[in-house]
């Protein structure tokens, strides 16, 4: 295989994590096995401890909003280490996770604050790449 | 110092090659997030294994010293004999949860901690002391069931971190490299063809105004 086909299918596998179709939290709070199928057939649990920290985070409202896992968007044009974290309750619970700003529709996050997200959200958060 | 590949000295091959060096750098700067991203959650890893490490040391010494109490206070023969009476059959579900497409274990395991009487030893014929060296080495069992899930999750993703590191040197210290090193070249070699032309056209001009 050419160097180019190899990085070519390099990217192809980065993002292969990710779901097919992403759950809100009310769905997943209601459902008795809150989980997901990832693009590579494999399924993606999230912790139940984990939900219930989120629900306690978000309003009643926001809790169809709120679309899981919640994407740690990584983008090289962004800077090494920094990350991307979009959609209104996705940035509302984060910020709250964080004691950040909250910002509106977009916030971003450093190195040592992915770091805290994901100890503090380790099923209920995924890294997306981009470029 | 990167040895250039072996390139025509074409446009068509100078395009070709800014778009097989761009494809590269874009793939070397996603491999590097996704090494990053790795190191993080590798170090998270560590970080639990040592907590879960010093409760599950700490709980087997708490165990040892209620079994070495049980042996001096029961007698070794006696001991010995209640535990071939114990029973246990402990059911261990092991699958797999996955971080960035890497398959890490996750064990899921059932209530450890029994009460006496479902041992399987007698408990008129034994000691409290029993009981409660049992229970420790059971509360141990549990710490060292999450203690191996752990070193399971940590070998995967170092791994996979190992795997990744190579792809990005293999990226940065020779493909890279390589590619700018025969893009210089054909660009060079373009220029010189192009100054080569020039001065060629200006003799042919010069040839041409003597002539008249």
């Amino acid at each position: 295989m050419s160097a180019d086909r190899l990085i070519k299918f390099e990217l192809s596998k980065l993002n292969v994590h990710l779901p097919v179709r992403r759950l809100s939290l009310r769905e997943a709070l209601s459902s008795s096995k809150p989980q997901v199928v990832a693009r590579d057939g494999s399924v993606h649990t999230f912790k139940r401890e984990e939900l219930e920290l989120l629900a306690g985070l978000l309003p009643q409202a926001d809790r169809d909003k709120l679309q899981l896992p919640i994407l740690i968007a990584l983008e090289p044009k962004l800077g090494r280490g920094t990350a991307r974290i979009s959609g209104e309750a996705e940035v509302k619970v984060v910020s709250q996770v964080l004691e950040k700003e909250p910002a509106a529709r977009e916030l971003l996050i450093y190195r040592p604050e992915v770091a805290i997200l994901r100890r503090k959200l380790p099923t209920t958060t995924q890294y997306l790449f981009l470029w | 110092m990167a040895v250039a590949l072996a390139v025509p000295p074409t446009r068509m091959e100078l395009l070709k090659l800014r778009q097989r060096v761009s494809l590269a750098q874009r793939g070397h700067d996603l491999l590097k997030e996704k090494m990053d991203a790795l190191v993080i959650e590798f170090f998270e890893v560590v970080r639990q294994i040592q907590e879960a490490r010093a409760k599950a040391l700490e709980q087997l010494m708490v165990s040892h010293r209620a079994l070495s109490m049980c042996l001096a206070i029961m007698g070794t023969l006696e001991t010995k004999q209640a535990s071939k009476e114990a029973k246990r059959e402990l059911q261990v579900e092991i699958s797999t949860r996955h971080i960035m497409g890497i398959a890490v274990p996750a064990v899921e395991v059932e209530e450890v901690e029994r009460n006496a009487l479902m041992r399987g030893y007698g408990l008129h014929m034994t000691s409290s002391l029993l009981d409660k060296a049992s229970r420790e080495f059971e509360r141990a069992l549990k710490f060292l069931i999450g203690l191996a899930e752990l070193e399971g999750s940590a070998f995967a993703i170092a791994r996979e971190l190992e795997k990744t590191k190579r792809r990005v040197n293999a990226l940065e210290y020779i493909l890279i490299p390589r590619l700018k090193e025969a893009l210089k070249f054909i660009m060079m070699r373009l220029d010189e063809m192009e100054r080569e032309n020039f001065t060629r056209l200006k003799r042919i001009k010069a040839m041409l105004e003597e002539r008249e």
